[in-house]
């Protein structure tokens, strides 16, 4: 026990007595931590942006505009019988002309060519929700068959396939360039902290050996670097974590005019906050002290 | 006290520290190791503090064989053998009052004890009112004088000093030897290595004389006669 207390006494006493040193440690540390946050806050904000629009994907179906009952109920009951459907939504011819007629209010030539017309040209709308982008492939494959052909105008089908496939491609991307990015960030930090310890225990050397000739035991001397790997840890994770909220709290205004949610990344961080801290303070502390002990190895041979 | 029986320290094929070392060295003595460069003399210390092993042969000290001391026990054998180097080797991080503390802090003595111990030690050698400044701010005789003074706060039975007035001048070079004729005359063995012919031939006491890893000549009264 009271080994235990003068290890952390030394530990202090070693903080404050090479200041800068230690101060270099907590910057190198909190920089690392705050690109990996940046990382984070990019994979978040790429996901929110990659589900808003797999949201804003649906599958229209457009039935002729002679289209009997039974045909869209056949249909209707086809494309509900795949379990990746989440919803189907039915609009009556008469619904499809007002939905028309409100989308295009300022064109009045196209509003007047419908009025010329004398009834209505436009048949019901099946509007269709899956899971997944990728699920509407299986869809319109099912639905691509003769015994809808008649009731079915095949032509949306294929515009809706190419939009879809497209945006899988450009999620994929994103979301490997993500993986890419925080792969790269990782590798970064961990050779910047590595060396940064591994120098700080070279200008210690001399003094690791001293302890050594003195009658020290190894742990004695590896102590005091533990307990300092911890509270550099410590520290940097708390300075990082007012600099992410600060940056969050700024960044929340612009972030909801995309998203439309008021304080998305602060929320994020609020919530998510039990597990960031304790696997950065964990990540950290085990890069900072496995560091120190691999570094003073060959000094403790005395 | 200390018993080195047939000692060989060869680091390459070529290169042989110390051949055939047959010495016993009894309690209470003052023994100088004197020789040249390279004769062997770090060796010998660096082998007594467990700092190196022999490559044949057997050490043992006070009855304990620390050819065979186990990795764990090193510390344990250092804090029974005071060391004096001649480059101090002070934390320099530490103050003075902590660097003879630590001595005793390592060895896990109560704190009543040491803040008790290291003014009085500090003031046996001269230091106690400058206990609290750092290294670099006292002279080469006075570090020297604290490398003793954290030597000795742990009463250990052997003093090695190894060249510990190398860097010093005349008018230090002999406090540091009266002083350790003191810590002798209070029983402690005392095994001082150097090549200052002046300091071997003041002290009147047994000289051991090393040659190129060998002993040549070992005289209960001798003279430095390289």
């Amino acid at each position: 026990m009271l080994s235990f207390l003068r290890v952390i006494k030394f530990a202090f006493q070693d903080m404050a007595r090479n200041f800068s040193l230690s101060f270099m440690t907590v910057l190198i540390l909190m920089l690392m931590l705050l690109s990996v946050n940046a990382v984070v806050v990019v994979r978040v904000l790429t996901a929110q942006a990659v589900s808003s629009i797999k949201e804003q994907i649906d599958l229209s179906i457009f039935f002729d505009h002679d289209v009997t009952e039974s045909q869209i109920e056949d249909v209707k009951s086809h494309v509900n019988s795949f379990p990746e459907v989440t919803s189907v939504t039915y609009l009556t011819r008469e619904e499809v002309l007002d939905a028309f007629k409100r989308q295009h209010e300022g064109s009045s030539d196209i509003l007047s060519s419908i009025d010329e017309l004398g009834s209505n040209p436009l048949g019901p709308t099946l509007i269709i929700k899956a899971r997944d982008p990728s699920d509407y492939q299986k869809i319109i494959t099912s639905l691509n068959v003769p015994e809808y052909e008649d009731s079915i105008e095949a032509k949306t089908f294929t515009d809706t396939e190419k939009a879809i496939s497209r945006i899988n491609a450009i999620t994929t991307r994103v979301e490997q360039l993500s993986f890419g990015l925080s792969a790269l960030f990782a590798i970064i930090a961990f050779l910047i902290i590595f060396n940064t310890i591994k120098v700080g225990i070279y200008t210690q050397r001399i003094e690791i050996s001293i302890k050594k000739l003195v009658g020290a035991t190894n742990w004695f001397i590896r102590g005091p670097y533990i307990v300092e790997a911890t509270f550099f840890s410590l520290v940097a994770i708390l300075l990082t974590m007012v600099f992410v909220f600060g940056a969050m709290r700024f960044l929340d205004p612009y972030i909801a005019i995309v998203f439309g949610t008021p304080s998305f990344l602060t929320g994020y961080f609020t919530s998510h906050i039990l597990t960031l801290v304790p696997l950065q303070f964990f990540a950290v502390f085990t890069l900072t002290a496995l560091t120190s002990l691999l570094a003073m190895r060959r000094y403790l041979r005395v | 006290m200390i018993t080195l029986t047939g000692v060989t320290k060869q680091y390459t094929k070529d290169s042989i520290a110390l051949h055939d070392i047959h010495l016993h060295i009894g309690s209470g003595e003052f023994v100088s190791i004197v020789g040249q460069s390279g004769s062997g003399k770090t060796t010998l210390v660096k082998l007594l503090i467990a700092e190196e092993r022999p490559s044949k042969g057997k050490i043992d000290i006070g009855g304990w064989d620390i050819t065979r001391i186990s990795y764990d026990d090193i510390p344990h054998l250092r804090r029974q053998i005071g060391v004096i180097f001649q480059d101090f080797k002070l934390l320099p991080k530490k103050t003075i009052n902590e660097n003879v503390a630590f001595a005793l802090q390592v060895a896990g003595e109560p704190s009543h004890r040491i803040r008790e111990v290291v003014p009085r030690v500090l003031d046996i050698v001269g230091l106690g009112h400058k206990m609290h400044r750092y290294p670099y701010q006292i002279s080469g005789g006075e570090q020297q004088r604290v490398v003793i003074a954290r030597s000795l706060v742990h009463r250990p039975k052997i003093l090695v000093a190894d060249e510990p007035t190398g860097n010093l001048d005349s008018i230090n070079t002999l406090e540091i030897i009266e002083i350790l004729k003191k810590i002798n005359e209070f029983g402690t063995t005392v095994v001082l290595v150097t090549h200052n012919r002046d300091v071997v031939n003041l002290l009147k006491r047994r000289v051991i004389t090393l040659h190129e890893g060998k002993v040549i000549a070992d005289e209960a009264i001798g003279k430095y006669r390289l």
